[in-house]
């Protein structure tokens, strides 16, 4: 095989259909930036499902000296805690469950703003502001239902908060996110797959006379096909690299620099998950373009 | 073994959607180093059986074998294999109008591997042999058709193949030009190379005397050692 040969019909292939094969580029590119976002949502969305995973509680908030929540006349008394601690006992649902001091409460509310502004003669709250509180681990995350209705009613509990519902906005946010681009991806790859028969088509009819010659002297198949599929793995490599090189920066400028310095609560993705969505459209990407180009040099260019 | 180079056994060829079929039980045999020419009007079946030969198309019944190769059992990877033993000339030359003539020749080679060294050597000795000496920088546009015709027999012959076939190759081309052609296909042939060349033109079978094969309806209709194109010849 001669790759000189190969090479310079490459070369003129790509210069001949240039605006096709910026097309396709362009769109595969796009379509690749797409969904390797999609791939980062969906392993972000894991991550912080994991994570929260491990801590899923339920925190039931007792009733403190003038609590917003008219259901409370004052301080959760001793009485109504022992109460709360039996349906909590009682539970099959509970795993374990911690109580929370005024002052515990208070020291971590101090660490998670800064102590320097509950300092001095004017503090924005004190530790009698703060409610206490019972931080109940679940035995499964997802089965939370008993336990709060049955608290709910006691007397001297101000307030449940499951996680799950304050996290809530942030998984429909990543679903939506990760579907949205998926499916955009979807579209954007079928208009890539039909630039790329065009592509193939007009490249065809192009050397429709050298194919034939090609044929009737006995060249092989592979050899006739051989420069339109590396025109297919040049423009896939080129919107592969160009997705993965936009991915990169959405990570680094988006992500690394931003969310995750300023939303620590929550792991953020990272190099790893990176590495996962570039390994999946370096596969998908060049596979998507042979694919149709194996079947169309196939019905074209058979000898 | 036999020495058929070429043999048909009451092959048929009939296309889709057409009620005659092409070809209609024909046996032939063509042995290694014959001339032969197949004649016959417009839709008589020489191109198709030319189609056979080269494996454009298979058979709907009865064998080809070419090269000792059964064309009906043969993979289709194995069909530019059996196409390097088969050069072939057409009536309108098919030459790449943007390589010169050198390269027109050598694009034969390069397509299917040769060495650079062997493509440097061996296409002037063809371009020489059809005549075309010291023309192999000229653009196929400058040249005359009968030179252009010539520039397509060193094509099909540069890879010294076992079957020349020929379709029409005097088509376009007048009588003292056609002569011409006629020689230097001849000359290929007294190399060794089987030349199976489908024609019209009286002029040209009726000199050379060589087999004639004539097809009338996708039938053969006559099969003379030394004929002349029409029956009475």
């Amino acid at each position: 095989m001669q790759f000189r040969y190969v090479f310079s019909e490459l070369r003129s292939g790509l210069r001949r259909n240039l605006s096709m094969h910026i097309a396709v580029v362009l769109t595969l590119f796009v379509s690749m930036t797409l969904l390797g976002l999609g791939v980062l949502m969906k392993q972000q969305s894991d991550i912080a499902t994991r994570f929260l995973g491990d801590q899923l509680q339920v925190t039931v908030y007792l009733c403190r000296d003038g609590d917003t929540n008219p259901a409370c006349a004052a301080r959760a008394t001793d009485e109504q805690k022992q109460r709360v601690v039996e349906a909590m006992e009682g539970n099959p649902e509970v795993a374990s469950y911690t109580f929370e001091s005024q002052e515990e409460a208070f020291e971590k509310v101090k660490e998670l703003y800064g102590a320097d502004q509950f300092d001095g003669d004017n503090p924005a709250l004190t530790a009698a502001d703060m409610p206490e509180s019972y931080w109940i681990t679940l035995k499964d995350p997802k089965e939370f239902q008993g336990i709060e209705s049955e608290v709910q009613g006691l007397d001297g509990v101000s307030q449940i908060r499951d996680v799950h519902e304050t996290l809530k906005p942030i998984y429909e946010w990543l679903d939506a996110l990760k579907y949205g681009s998926w499916g955009i991806a979807v579209f954007l790859l079928v208009a890539a797959l039909l630039l790329v028969a065009n592509t193939i088509r007009l490249a065809a009819f192009a050397r429709r006379k050298e194919i034939a010659i090609m044929r009737l002297v006995g060249a092989s198949t592979l050899y006739i096909a051989l420069p339109f599929l590396m025109e297919a793995v040049v423009t896939a490599v080129i919107g592969v690299a160009l997705a993965g090189g936009t991915l990169g920066a959405f990570m680094w400028f988006g992500v690394h620099e931003r969310i995750a310095d300023s939303v620590k609560f929550m792991p953020w993705i990272g190099a790893q998950e990176y590495t996962t969505a570039l390994v999946v459209i370096a596969i998908l990407g060049p596979a998507l373009t042979l694919l149709p180009t194996l079947l169309l040099t196939r019905k074209y260019l058979k000898v | 073994m036999s020495t058929h180079v070429i043999r048909f056994e009451k092959v048929s060829k009939a296309y889709p959607g057409t009620a005659k079929p092409a070809l209609d039980q024909v046996s032939i045999d063509i042995e290694k180093g014959e001339f032969v020419f197949l004649v016959g009007q417009s839709g008589s079946g020489k191109s198709t059986a030319l189609r056979l030969v080269l494996r454009e198309t298979r058979s709907t019944g009865g064998r080809v074998h070419v090269a000792g190769k059964d064309l009906n059992r043969l993979a289709g990877w194995k069909v530019p294999r059996l196409r390097r033993q088969i050069g072939t000339v057409f009536q309108d030359f098919r030459l790449l109008p943007n390589k010169t003539v050198s390269e027109n020749v050598a694009f034969a080679l390069q397509v299917i591997g040769k060495s650079r060294a062997e493509i440097k050597k061996v296409v002037p000795q063809t371009l020489e042999l059809v005549g075309l000496d010291g023309k192999g920088e000229r653009m196929p546009h400058e040249l005359s058709g009968g030179e252009q015709q010539r520039v397509a027999i060193a094509r099909a012959f540069v890879n010294r193949p076992m079957i020349l076939i020929a379709d029409e190759p005097t088509g376009n081309l007048d009588p003292t030009t056609s002569a011409g052609i006629m020689k230097l296909l001849d000359r290929i042939n007294r190399t060794g190379t089987t030349v199976l060349m489908a024609t019209h033109d009286v002029h040209v079978v009726d000199q050379l005397r060589k087999r004639v094969i004539e097809l009338d309806h996708g039938r053969v209709v006559r099969d003379d050692a030394q004929g002349a194109y029409g029956a009475a010849g």
